[in-house]
């Protein structure tokens, strides 16, 4: 387990974070890509490890690379909670991204993806207890067993609940960091969605969560609809995520804090303002 | 620690989730009817970003017969996105809601069929 053993390394490093200070960064997308370079103040992206093929990296994420801007692979379909085998050839991909980017870490979400020979196309909530924790740490083990780079898990937001938890959310991503010395990237959008939607208490999970172990933060819009809070990354990012990010940057100074924007992208002007409203929460 | 019966689980929840199956007990059915309908909402969006044109073709018809579609035929684990959206693009040929696209070379063939039969 070379990477988790580097990642608690460098955890207990002064610096707090194996990573550094990545600062605030945007989700690199094509449809902004001639934006991101223009947008004052991205100190980093991050970028959807699938939609990347290594041969062919596209000119723009390049160049920013080129300027210096760390380039940090995300993905979203590993899919490790799923009781099914990992599908190796996935992460194999992640891992020659990350090293065709040259970055320092890899991450996915605790959720699954597939099961049964069907694909969801989306992250979908694991069962809160010691089985689904089992099989999900022996799943994050083999990945990082393929990885060259430390690895994070990031907790998504769950519209539904299986029965029968014997963890809370917070004690089950301690746990799974504890077996596996992975990281965690806490998504404050995801947090305010199952705040809103599954009665989390988003304070009790930022202090029960190992925050030693926070590679970095994410920020998204998302729309209310029926009474639910739906996590879009299509709306602008609400006050009430702000004040989340806020909470947590009370607790622990973030490696780095990241705006995600997927869909009906808005001007430069007001995804800058974002921007500097997210860096106006976590610097003091 | 028991695999295989997570495996079944998280598998009747997709079955319930993609498939029009039974919500398995202990669920909040509100829940997932909601989540079903993000879920189905998601790929009609991924599969009208890849294939513009079958959502130009059907107009305001097209989110009603996607979803006609989308039950009936949940995306197959390993299949691309790209693949997806062209199967629903097959599904409405094989209904008669579109007609078969033209291939190029057919349409070539038969050009030149037409030059040489005016000749």
């Amino acid at each position: 387990m070379v990477a988790g053993v580097a990642a608690e390394a460098a955890v207990a490093d002064a610096s707090g974070s194996p990573l550094g200070k990545l600062g605030v960064g945007i989700g690199w997308r094509e449809e902004i890509d001639l934006s991101i370079p223009r947008l004052p103040g991205v100190d980093w992206v991050e970028v959807v490890a699938e939609n990347l093929h290594t041969e062919h990296l596209p000119e723009s994420l390049l160049d920013l690379r080129e300027r210096g801007l760390p380039v940090l692979p995300h993905g979203v379909s590993l899919s490790l909670g799923s009781a099914e085998p990992v599908d190796t050839r996935r992460v194999e991909h992640l891992a020659e991204v990350a090293n065709a980017l040259g970055a320092p870490m890899a991450s996915d979400h605790v959720c699954f993806v597939r099961a049964g020979g069907l694909d969801s196309g989306h992250l979908l909530p694991l069962p809160r207890t010691r089985e689904a924790l089992d099989v999900l740490v022996d799943n994050v083990k083999l990945t990082q067993s393929i990885l060259d780079v430390p690895f994070a898990l990031e907790n998504i937001a769950a519209l539904l609940e299986w029965p029968d938890a014997e963890l809370t959310e917070a004690q089950f991503l301690t746990e799974l960091t504890e077996r596996t010395g992975c990281l965690l990237i806490v998504d404050v959008a995801n947090l305010y969605a199952n705040a809103r939607n599954l009665k989390v208490d988003p304070e009790a999970f930022l202090d029960e969560i190992p925050l030693e172990r926070l590679a970095y933060v994410h920020v998204a819009g998302g729309v209310e609809r029926d009474g639910l809070y739906h996590d879009t990354h299509a709306h602008p990012v609400l006050p009430a995520v702000l004040d989340l990010l806020g909470e947590l940057r009370s607790r622990v100074d973030p490696p780095g804090v990241l705006l995600e924007r997927d869909d009906d992208y808005p001007t430069d002007s007001e995804l800058a303002s974002e921007l500097a409203a997210i860096r106006a929460v976590v610097t003091r | 620690m028991n695999r295989e019966r997570l495996a079944g689980q998280q598998a009747e929840l997709l079955r319930a989730l993609l498939a029009g199956g039974e919500i398995p007990a202990g669920f909040d059915r509100d829940r997932v009817e909601a989540e079903v309908i993000v879920l189905r909402n998601k790929r009609k969006r991924v599969t009208a970003m890849i294939r513009p044109d079958l959502r130009a073709a059907l107009g305001a018809r097209y989110g009603e017969l996607f979803d006609v579609y989308a039950t009936g035929h949940p995306r197959a684990e390993g299949t691309r996105a790209r693949e997806d959206a062209d199967a629903f693009g097959d599904w409405l040929v094989g209904q008669g809601e579109l007609k078969p696209a033209k291939k190029r070379r057919w349409f070539l063939a038969a050009r030149a069929r037409e030059r040489s039969s005016r000749s």
